[in-house]
Order: structure tokens, then C-alpha cells, then sequence
């Protein structure tokens, strides 16, 4: 299986929408077996999702994603993990073992139920 | 900062100062995290403080700046200040927010660099007044970009505020109808009704009580009262559609009404005033049927008051970019869907159909393609049969190519004509940058005459 991390020197880049570069993570047995890079380099969210597509990426992880991109991509059957924060190798491991959805790789203000982000007053 | 300082401020006045400001502001130490995070910056970005302090800015603030040309990144290299960057920011809804950014570095008493400040405007509500207020490409519903509609659209408040009687004429499907409305909206008379009849599509009689109404007993099946149209648009504007349809016997009725303003539902004895405006309109040329003797001249001069006649699309090419645009964005907003715009080949292939339906047609089509592409971009394969003929034909890719670059040149030469081969104001009329447009010229041979226009025109605004 095919998992892609949308990077930033050595970390998950924060905003999906201008990520620059893609790390594919072969992963067998929940073992990454292979890994390497791909520029990322396209702009529009359909072309986004087409290159993920025919790189046969089953799940991305990101950062910050605007809601055009992420349908665009859940669109074509790819899960997304987003607002995803952290060091590559930790977010790698985290996954495989399958702790990735804790507040720690969470951006702030992004987790889910308990963990709610700010609320507006109005 | 004064260096010779004065009473210095405590620092919590500058902590309520800070909390009170509309503009977000954060500041980050040397390893880029946050350090302090106001009221504002968590209105804006959705993150509460305590989540955000000690965090690395960027996770926090998730910018389109942050990975390829950070502001703060740059001000804390080079020392200098960055005032009012255009970005947005992505919020924990996945939203994209606008916003302007400004940076500056941080430094205590002695002047030593503690790291940075950021300020930031959330610019959504801008954005949106911006959009409302580019109506020179936008009146009521109806976009465009091309000179002859341009005209209308600028005197489109005086005619409305008038409350003379308007005659629209043009094809069918050239937004006769949506004139007549945004007319109704800029008139004095909005927020009254605005009632459409198609006078083409009733025979005589039935026009005759659809239009005034009937009073009980009136015929057989009339049981009891019933107002016409134009009663139901008391206070308001009507519009007669389709006025070149009119029988003879019916066009002098008609003229009465309009002369006096009154009208006398059929079986009724009395005649009831109508403060009603009166808008028709007519796919014909009017003027050309009272020539031939099958429009009366004298309800011709009543109605004619006023003339706004709309160009079939084919004459303003130039719009169809624009008013694809707009298709998408309401069928997007309509429907829930993401479509992202249209390909280049689908474009050109729009642009090489000459829309006997006009913008009807146009709208139809953007329609149909929504069906069948979910999302992405509109591809020519998206695109109804009648328009992907040129695709169809067993043509070589070449062919094609040729086919569309002389639409490409025919609408760039067009647009170079109408601004007097001025390129700059070309370019602005297309829509494209100006080095795109030479490049274009460039690409496709265009001939251009010596003149280039710059020198001689003045701008009218
Ligand atoms: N300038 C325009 N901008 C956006 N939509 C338009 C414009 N002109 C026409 N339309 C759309 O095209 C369709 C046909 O317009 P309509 O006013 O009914 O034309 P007509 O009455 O001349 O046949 C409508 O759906 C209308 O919304
Ligand atoms: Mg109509």
C-alpha cells in the first residue's frame, strides 16, 4: 500500500494547497519497505488529485488542506489524514503503529470531539 | 520606539491594548515559536491560545507564505519590515480566509532581537465587498465584459429610476428577461412584483383575461372574480414578452391600456387605474415590422420610449470566459459541487460555436457538463455533441490545434479592433496579462498595423 506525506524540510508542510513535495511510503505488514520522493509541483486541485491518483496513493497525509483540494482528492477514493503536525520520521512511525491521530501530531485547534478548537462568540 | 523613553507604558496597558485590537498579532522567539497570541489571532485562525502558545508558527497559522516565502522568515534575515503581504490562511474547517500580513522584528529595551511580530486583518468581508463592487462587469444577475454591454450596464440606474416604458429587443436567450428584472431591482418600484407574461404564448382571448382579469359571470366557467397580471402587479413592473407576437386586434387594445393607464377586466364595467411600469420586449426588429405594416406604428412610438437592444452572443465572444465563470460558480453553489473551472480545449471549443440560443444555449451546455464531469476541470469530452463536432471529426490533433488557434486569434483580433488595436486596453478587455497577449499575437501571426493606439486614444470612464 501506498501512503503519501506532503513534506517541508523534515517535517509535515503545513498547508496542503502549496506543498512543494510528496514522500511515498511503500508499507507491507506495517513495515514502510520503501520510500522516496516526488515534486509536487502542480497547482489546481484536479491536478493535485490526479497526480496522487496515478502515483496510486491509497492515503495522504498532510497538514492544512482547503475543502476544494480535500474533496477533489476523496473523490478519487484517497483517505486523508489531516492536520497532521511533526517531524517526518515521527509521523511515519506514528502511523504505522497506528497513534497518529493523537493531539500530539495535531495541529492546534484541530483535534476532534474532546480537543474542539476555538469557538467563535457571537 | 524613543530611545530617550518617557514613562514607560506597564506592560499589562500594552497586554489590553493588544487584546482590544481587530488585527491579529503574534510574536515568535528564534525558533519560530509563538510566544504571545491576542484575542483577534484567535478569532481569526479558530486556535485558542493556550493551544497555540510554545507551537511552532506555522502549524498554527498554516499559510500559503508559510513553505515558500515566509514574511517573517524574511524580515527576521534581512531586519526589515513587510507591510500588508496578500496570503490566506487555512482554518481547522479547511475554509480559506484572506488576510494581509505584516512583520516586523521584535526587540526589548536594549534593542536586542527577541524574535518577530506579525500582524494580521482577517480580509473576508473585503473580499466579498470587493466582488460586489466590480460592477463594471456586474449588474443584478447578469455579467459581462464586452463594450456594447457596457453601455447598457452604465445607463442601466438612469432608465430604471425613469419609470418610462422600455422596449428590449434581442435574440432569444439574450437575457432579455433578466434586463427587464435587474431594471425592476435599480427602480424605485423594487420590492413591489415583477410579473412576466409571454404575449406570444396565449391566443387572444385567453391573453385578454390573463392579462386583465375577469369578473364573475363573465363567461360560463367564470364563478367568481379573477385579477389579471397586471393587477397583480400593481406597485410593480410588468414585463410583455415576446411584444412582435401581439395580433393586430390585440395591439390596439393594448395602445389604449398604455395611453391610459387604465384597464377594464373582461365582463367588468368599470375601468381600474394601473400604476404599473411597463417594460416589452421582442426577439424582432420591431421597427423592421412596422415598416412591413404587421406593427402599428403609433404602439411602436408608446413602447419604444426607451430602447436597450442586447447583442447576440456570437457579436461578444469575449464574454463567454466570463460567463462560463459565472455558470460555474452558481451551479458549484447551487448543486454543493466542486467543479474548478473549465480546460483549455473545452474553452476554445465554446468559443468556436456561434450559440443560436445565445446565453440560454451557453448556460445549457455548462449544465450538461456538470453532469457528466463530477468534478476537476470541464473537459471538451463534458461538453454536448453539437459542440464537440470539431473534436468528433476524424481530424488529426493538428487539425484541431489549427482550428482552435484561428478562434484564438479571430477573438484577440476582434478585442485588438475594438480598442483600436491599443494593446494594453486589448489585453484588459480579454481578460489575459499584456505579455500574454504578445506572446499570443506573437504565437499566431496576428498582423497588426502600424498603429498601436497607446498614443492616440484617451481613456473614457
Ligand atoms: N449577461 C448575462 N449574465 C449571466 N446570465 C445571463 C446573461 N444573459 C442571459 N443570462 C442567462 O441566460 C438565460 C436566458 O436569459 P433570458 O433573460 O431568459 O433571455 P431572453 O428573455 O432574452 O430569452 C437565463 O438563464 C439567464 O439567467
Ligand atoms: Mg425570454
Amino acid at each position: 500500500m501506498k501512503v503519501a506525506l506532503t513534506v517541508w524540510e523534515n517535517r509535515i508542510s503545513p498547508l496542503f494547497d502549496c506543498a512543494r513535495t510528496l514522500l511515498i511510503v511503500d508499507i507491507t505488514d506495517q513495515t514502510a519497505t520503501n520510500r522516496y520522493f516526488e515534486p509536487f509541483h502542480c497547482e489546481s486541485p484536479s491536478s493535485r488529485a490526479a497526480k496522487l491518483s496515478d502515483l496510486k496513493v491509497q492515503v495522504l497525509v498532510c497538514g492544512a488542506v482547503s475543502d476544494l483540494f480535500a474533496n477533489m482528492i476523496e473523490a478519487h477514493g484517497i483517505r486523508i489524514i489531516p492536520f497532521v503536525a511533526g517531524a517526518v520520521d515521527e509521523v511515519i512511525d506514528a502511523y504505522l503503529t497506528g497513534t497518529i491521530s493523537s493531539s500530539k501530531f495535531q495541529m492546534p485547534g484541530c483535534g476532534t470531539a474532546r480537543d474542539n478548537g476555538y469557538r467563535k462568540k457571537n | 520606539m524613543k530611545k530617550d523613553k518617557p514613562d514607560q507604558i506597564p506592560n499589562h496597558v500594552t497586554d489590553i491594548i493588544l487584546e482590544s485590537v481587530s488585527d491579529g498579532v503574534f510574536t515568535v522567539d528564534h525558533e519560530w515559536r509563538i510566544t504571545s497570541f491576542n484575542h483577534a489571532a484567535e478569532e481569526i485562525t479558530g486556535v485558542p491560545r493556550d493551544k497555540a502558545l510554545g507551537k511552532y508558527c506555522w502549524s498554527v497559522f498554516r499559510s500559503n507564505m508559510c513553505e515558500i516565502d515566509c514574511a517573517l522568515r524574511r524580515t527576521m534575515k534581512e531586519g526589515k519590515r513587510f507591510v500588508d503581504t496578500a496570503a490566506y490562511i487555512v482554518d481547522s474547517k479547511k475554509r480559506r480566509i484572506p488576510v494581509v500580513v505584516s512583520t516586523s522584528l521584535l526587540k526589548d529595551e536594549s534593542g536586542i532581537v527577541l524574535g518577530g511580530v506579525e500582524t494580521f486583518r482577517d480580509m473576508s468581508l473585503v473580499d466579498e465587498l470587493r466582488r460586489e463592487l466590480d460592477a463594471r462587469y456586474q449588474v443584478g444577475d447578469m455579467v459581462s465584459r464586452s463594450p456594447s454591454m457596457h453601455r447598457i450596464f452604465t445607463i442601466l440606474p438612469q432608465v430604471a429610476q425613469s419609470d418610462s416604458t422600455v422596449l428590449i429587443q434581442g435574440e432569444t436567450g439574450t437575457g432579455k428577461e433578466l434586463l427587464s428584472r435587474a431594471i425592476h431591482e435599480l427602480s424605485p418600484r423594487r420590492g413591489k412584483p415583477f410579473i412576466a407574461i409571454n404575449c406570444g404564448a396565449f391566443p387572444d382571448t385567453l391573453l385578454e383575461s390573463e392579462l386583465f382579469g375577469y369578473k364573475a359571470g363573465a363567461f360560463t366557467n367564470a364563478t367568481k372574480d379573477k385579477p389579471g397580471r397586471f393587477a397583480a402587479a400593481e406597485g410593480g413592473t410588468i414585463l410583455l414578452d415576446e411584444i412582435g407576437d401581439l395580433s393586430a386586434a390585440f395591439q390596439v387594445r393594448l395602445l389604449r391600456v398604455l395611453q391610459e393607464r387604465t384597464f377594464q377586466p373582461l365582463g367588468g364595467t368599470k375601468s381600474v387605474k394601473a400604476n404599473v411600469r411597463v417594460i416589452a420586449s421582442a426577439n424582432k426588429n420591431l421597427a423592421g415590422m412596422v415598416k412591413k405594416g404587421t406593427f402599428r406604428q403609433d404602439l411602436f412610438y408608446r413602447i419604444n420610449v426607451v430602447r436597450l437592444d442586447l447583442p447576440p452572443l456570437r457579436e461578444r465572444k469575449e464574454d463567454v470566459p466570463m460567463l462560463v465563470e459565472h455558470f460555474i460558480a452558481r451551479l458549484n453553489r447551487l448543486r454543493g459541487r466542486s467543479v474548478t473551472g473549465i480546460s483549455q480545449k473545452a474553452l476554445a471549443l465554446l468559443l468556436s460555436h456561434d450559440y443560436p440560443g445565445n446565453i440560454r444555449e451557453l448556460e445549457n451546455s455548462i449544465e450538461h457538463a456538470f453532469v457528466l464531469c463530477p468534478d476537476g476541470e470541464i473537459e471538451p469530452h463534458c461538453l454536448p455533441d453539437n459542440l464537440r463536432a470539431l473534436v468528433s471529426r476524424p481530424t488529426t490533433n493538428a487539425k484541431i490545434d489549427t482550428a482552435l488557434q484561428s478562434v484564438e486569434a479571430q477573438v484577440i483580433l476582434d478585442a485588438l479592433k475594438r480598442n483600436k488595436f491599443n494593446r494594453l486596453e486589448a489585453a484588459r478587455d480579454l481578460g489575459i496579462h499584456k505579455s500574454t497577449l504578445f506572446r499570443k499575437i506573437k504565437m499566431l501571426g496576428i498582423d497588426l498595423p502600424k498603429i498601436d493606439g497607446r498614443t492616440k486614444r484617451k481613456r473614457v470612464h
